[in-house]
């Protein structure tokens, strides 16, 4: 009587240590999707049908690890981590495709754009390659108060890739023949960057 | 004048459930003592035998004239008791139940406090008795007769059962021939037989059947009357053409000089303006559409005069027979009949709107109902006239979304028809490849899942997931979309893409719902009565609906429907005799100045307007009492609830100094009563101050009920509302705002008074507000005796102006 009492204990400790190792334990579960859900494009996650539209008409699908339905199935399962790590966010290219074919009004493009804020802010991108663009673009417009292009480029540039390199190389002759690539940055009034960043920062902070 | 009836109260022990906590013997002495009360007994079970046999006695031997039970809660046991009124002799409506069980025993602990509160309940009833009148059901007579709006199959079968019954049945048809979508379909699922043969049988016995009048081209246009006696208009559009003569040669289609994508074919074949509808059309005879026909419409009017009207009329010169007639005009019948049957079907979506689908910009991208056509004209592409091999099947256009275009609900019959036609193409042509996009695959009918079997069997290929987008190619179509279960792109290309649309409700349905004054839900259709247990009737008795018209449906429920129709018709309609509740509102005579607000207000449209006062259909009449405090001139009041002596009972109620606050509790008869009564049932205690007044809803109420309780000494009121209150929140609301605001006018604060809605099971919740509501009025500061006075002197001015 014992031993089967046991044996059924058991059970139930693997039960509960299966849930915990994929992230499915409620009450995790429940906190991620609240807070994504008070995320702008966000609000409507919960109302997915898992129907596929979104992933169908992706462009940039064959760059992704995760397709946009999983990524939101994934959030509704509360699988933070491998949300907020996965390249799927960064390489979204906020065409709204998907969103103009959501039946449900799932904005999945400006979620994407609150999942960047919060995996940069939660230290969780894996792969910093793709998320470095956004951060150069940053820094070039906060030191300018307008684009650089060659700055961007050679902060991007990864040396190693030879082949790339070339392909590259000859793309931005022929930009720089038309005129469309200045060496010499020009600089303009960059308080209006700080006032923005301060305004998000205060948004934050609330 | 006060009435000085003899009482009698009976006080049910019920074996200890009531004596264990409320002192009977007590109770029995007080109310003793009370004015008129004649006999004031106590047994251990008043429901048994024994117990109705003295109540049978004491009737008959004090010559009571009214009757107090106080046991149970009249739930459960008022049919007994009223029984037994009529074996002793007198009016089972003289009778009152009090219920000390339900809202006493069993819900307080305090002996003291319940013994009070039985004693306040139970002279709150003797108070009522006084004013009691004998009531008996009416009996009105009604037409024999039935509308039926709608010849699909829904419409036939409903007309086929009530005529078959011996009703006389008015089948009303928009179009120029009976049938409707079934008419149009090829085989259907999931046994594959083919739809017109099970169909057409049914619509030749239709016009054969000696009961039935057939209107086809024709539409109500006005509907006036009551339950029972409604008088419906009919508009009879013109056919041109005389169905007795005509016989189908097509003579006359061969002239024509006009051609036109034909409706019935679902715009895939041109047709000529005169034509035959189809083959197997009921009545079968040639019709022309007005909108094409040169000789009745200006076609180059806009060229400048003269235009082609007049012109032509080759098809008249050339009859044999001489059947058609150009100068026919509109008809328009009256019709008197008793109940109407509302089956107006559905229409499909607009693909069009779904823009990603490209539908209209490729001939190639069809729906579901031209496919069917497509079955029965010979498979072929529409775009050259091949048999197409792989064909694309995309469900869900529109349906179950939440975007503008969209609908939210499933359209239910889109995943059984898309299945059915995979196997049929399967079936049909070597070697095809059916690829069906499903968002989930709803199987949910007798035999559908086996068929879904059956088809997976046949290798027609299911893919998890909603299409993306149809890219129109010169020779093929390309369908992207994704492979949910995989998670992987797929970009196919197809000789044939056929679409899902969602079903929306027919067109005129939100006209007919204003004409027949019945509600529509949020997706447009047709709302029932109550969605589980009166799936066909309306809130207007006498209107029922089948069919499409309440929602999405397939044909086997449609028939179902359509049977279910007839047999409540035909319980309505009873043998030409009604008896109607007596509970409804009646008009004092001499006071009415027909100002219209009560005739506005009904939600059954039981008064009208007549010529010095308004009438009142009691058929039509549920009883909700919402006309009777909007009147301005007090002019109208309920029977059994009437304002004489709900204002007895409330302040019945409250005399006495026994227990502080005093707080009544105004508790709508039906859902919110037994929701209560269940509380009972759980013995869930909650605070004795609490005094029920049943009430047939909130709408019953007026400021004038609440300023009465106040006066009499009541220190708050509660109103609980069932879900099933003819308001709706906002309306509640709004109402109850008006009450707070004339309460403060007098100096009562406006947290005395306070609403709830409940669901039948939950009691928990109105029992919790109950006690919370008590602590609350505990906390503020005592009415004082002078403000009551003020209320009363109020009052009393307001009598002497009616």
């Amino acid at each position: 009587m014992r031993a089967r009492k046991l044996s059924h204990e058991k059970d139930k400790l693997t039960a509960q240590a299966k849930t915990t190792q994929i992230g499915v334990r409620k009450e995790t579960r429940r906190d991620f999707v609240k807070e994504v859900t008070k995320m702008p494009g966000g609000e409507k996650i919960l109302e997915c049908i898992q129907c596929g539209s979104c992933a169908g008409g992706c462009p940039s699908m064959f760059a992704m690890d995760y397709s946009p339905m999983q990524i939101i199935k994934m959030i509704n399962l509360g699988m933070k981590k491998e949300v907020l790590s996965s390249s799927t966010i960064w390489v979204c290219s906020l065409c709204y495709t998907c969103a103009t074919r959501c039946p449900r009004n799932v904005d999945f493009p400006t979620l994407m754009m609150s999942l960047r804020n919060k995996a940069i802010r939660e230290k969780l991108v894996k792969d910093s390659t793709k998320s470095n663009f956004h951060k150069y673009f940053f820094e070039i417009v906060n030191k300018y108060g307008r684009m650089h292009t060659p700055e961007l480029i050679v902060k991007l540039l990864d040396i190693t890739d030879l082949h790339s390199l070339l392909h590259n190389a000859r793309l931005g002759l022929r930009l720089f023949k038309i005129g469309k690539l200045h060496l010499r940055a020009t600089k303009i009034e960059t308080s209006w960057v700080s006032s923005i960043r301060e305004k998000t920062d205060q948004e934050e902070i609330q | 004048m006060l009435q000085k009836p003899s009482i009698g109260v009976f006080i049910c022990q019920c074996g200890g459930n009531i004596s264990d906590t409320v002192d009977v013997t007590r109770v029995k002495e007080t109310i003793g003592t009370l004015d008129q009360v004649k006999v004031a007994e106590t047994f251990e079970y008043l429901c048994s035998n024994p117990g109705q046999e003295m109540i049978k006695k004491a009737v008959k031997e004090k010559v009571l004239e009214r009757v107090i039970v106080a046991s149970c809660s009249p739930r459960m046991h008022i049919s007994t008791f009223r029984q037994v009124m009529k074996s002793a002799g007198l009016n089972p409506y003289l009778m009152e139940m009090v219920n000390i069980r339900e809202q006493c025993s069993w819900v307080h602990d305090d002996k003291e406090k319940a013994t009070n509160k039985t004693i306040a309940l139970i002279r709150a009833a003797v108070q009522r008795a006084r004013y009691l009148e004998p009531l008996t059901p009416e009996k009105m007579k009604v037409t024999e007769s039935v509308l039926v709006i709608g010849g699909g199959i829904a419409g036939i079968y409903s007309s086929l059962e009530l005529a078959d019954k011996g009703y006389q049945v008015y089948l009303v048809e928009r179009n120029p021939s009976l049938g409707g979508h079934m008419a149009q379909l090829s085989k259907t699922f999931p046994t594959l037989d083919c739809s017109a043969c099970i169909l057409t049988p049914k619509m030749v016995s239709l016009s054969h059947h000696p009961n039935i009048k057939i209107f086809t081209n024709a539409e109500p246009i006005l509907v006036k009357g009551s339950s029972g006696r409604f008088e419906v208009k009919i508009k009879v559009k013109p056919r041109y053409v005389n169905p007795e003569k005509c016989k189908t040669c097509g003579e006359c289609a061969k002239i024509c000089p006009v051609e036109k994508p034909s409706s019935f074919e679902e715009n895939l074949v041109q047709e000529k303006a005169i034509h035959i509808p189809f083959k197997q059309a009921i009545p079968n005879a040639s019709v022309i559409d007005k909108d094409y026909c040169l000789y009745l419409t200006d076609f180059l009017a806009i060229l400048g005069p003269p235009g082609t009207r007049g012109v032509c009329g080759k098809c008249e010169k050339n009859c044999k027979n001489q059947a058609i007639n150009l100068k026919q005009k509109d008809k328009i019948l009256e019709l008197k009949v008793g109940a109407i049957i509302v089956s107006t079907g559905f229409s499909l979506m607009d693909s069009t709107l779904i823009g990603q689908y490209s539908f209209g910009f490729h001939p190639d991208i069809i729906t579901n109902l031209q496919f069917e056509r497509l079955m029965l004209q010979g498979l072929h592409k529409p775009s050259t006239g091949e048999v197409p091999k792989k064909v694309a099947f995309i469900l869900c256009v529109g349906s179950r979304s939440e975007t503008t275009d969209g609908c939210s609900y499933c359209c239910k019959i889109g995943c059984m028809t898309a299945i059915k036609q995979a196997l049929l193409l399967d079936k049909a042509v070597t070697k095809a490849e059916p690829w069906i996009f499903y968002t989930d695959i709803r199987a949910f009918g007798k035999g559908y899942e086996e068929f879904y079997a059956k088809a997976r069997e046949h290798f027609i290929l299911f893919i998890r997931g909603r299409a993306s987008e149809v890219i129109p190619n010169d020779n093929s179509l390309i369908v992207k979309a994704t492979d949910t279960l995989l998670g992987k792109q797929i970009e196919e290309q197809f000789d044939l893409v056929v679409l899902s649309p969602a079903l929306i409700p027919n067109k005129g349905t939100k006209e007919l719902a204003e004409m027949l004054s019945i509600n529509l839900g949020p997706d447009g259709f047709f709302l029932e009565a109550h969605h589980k247990l009166k799936g066909v009737e309306t809130r207007r008795k006498g209107i029922f609906v089948a069919g499409a018209a309440l929602g999405p449906k397939d044909i086997r429920e449609t028939t179902m429907e359509a049977m279910a129709t007839a047999s409540k018709a035909a319980t309505f309609l009873g043998k030409g005799e009604k008896s109607v509740s007596p509970e409804v509102a009646y008009l004092i005579p001499g006071r009415c100045d027909l100002c219209g607000i009560c005739v506005d207000q009904c939600p059954t449209k039981a008064i009208t307007k007549g010529k010095n006062e308004v009438i009142i259909n009691p058929i039509s009449c549920n009883g909700c009492g919402i006309c009777i405090p909007i009147c301005p001139k007090e002019a109208l009041d309920l029977k059994n609830t009437t304002e004489k002596q709900m204002i007895a009972q409330i302040k019945g109620i409250v005399e006495g100094e026994d227990t502080t606050p005093k707080i009544i509790a105004f508790v709508q008869k039906r859902t919110a009563y037994g929701s209560i009564d269940l509380g009972g049932q759980n013995r869930r205690n909650y605070s004795p101050e609490i005094r029920i007044i049943r009430v047939p809803g909130m709408a019953r109420l007026g400021i004038k009920h609440i300023l009465h309780a106040f006066a009499a000494g009541a220190d708050g009121v509660i109103f609980v509302e069932g879900d099933d209150s003819i308001f709706n929140r906002d309306r509640m609301r709004e109402r109850v705002m008006l009450f707070k605001k004339d309460l403060r006018k007098f100096g009562i604060h406006p947290l005395r008074l306070q609403i709830t809605t409940t669901t039948l099971p939950q009691y928990e919740k109105t029992l919790a507000l109950f006690d919370d509501f008590v602590q609350r009025v505990k906390k503020m500061t005592p009415i004082t005796q002078e403000k009551r006075e003020e209320v009363k002197k109020y009052l009393e001015s307001e009598k002497t102006v009616t």
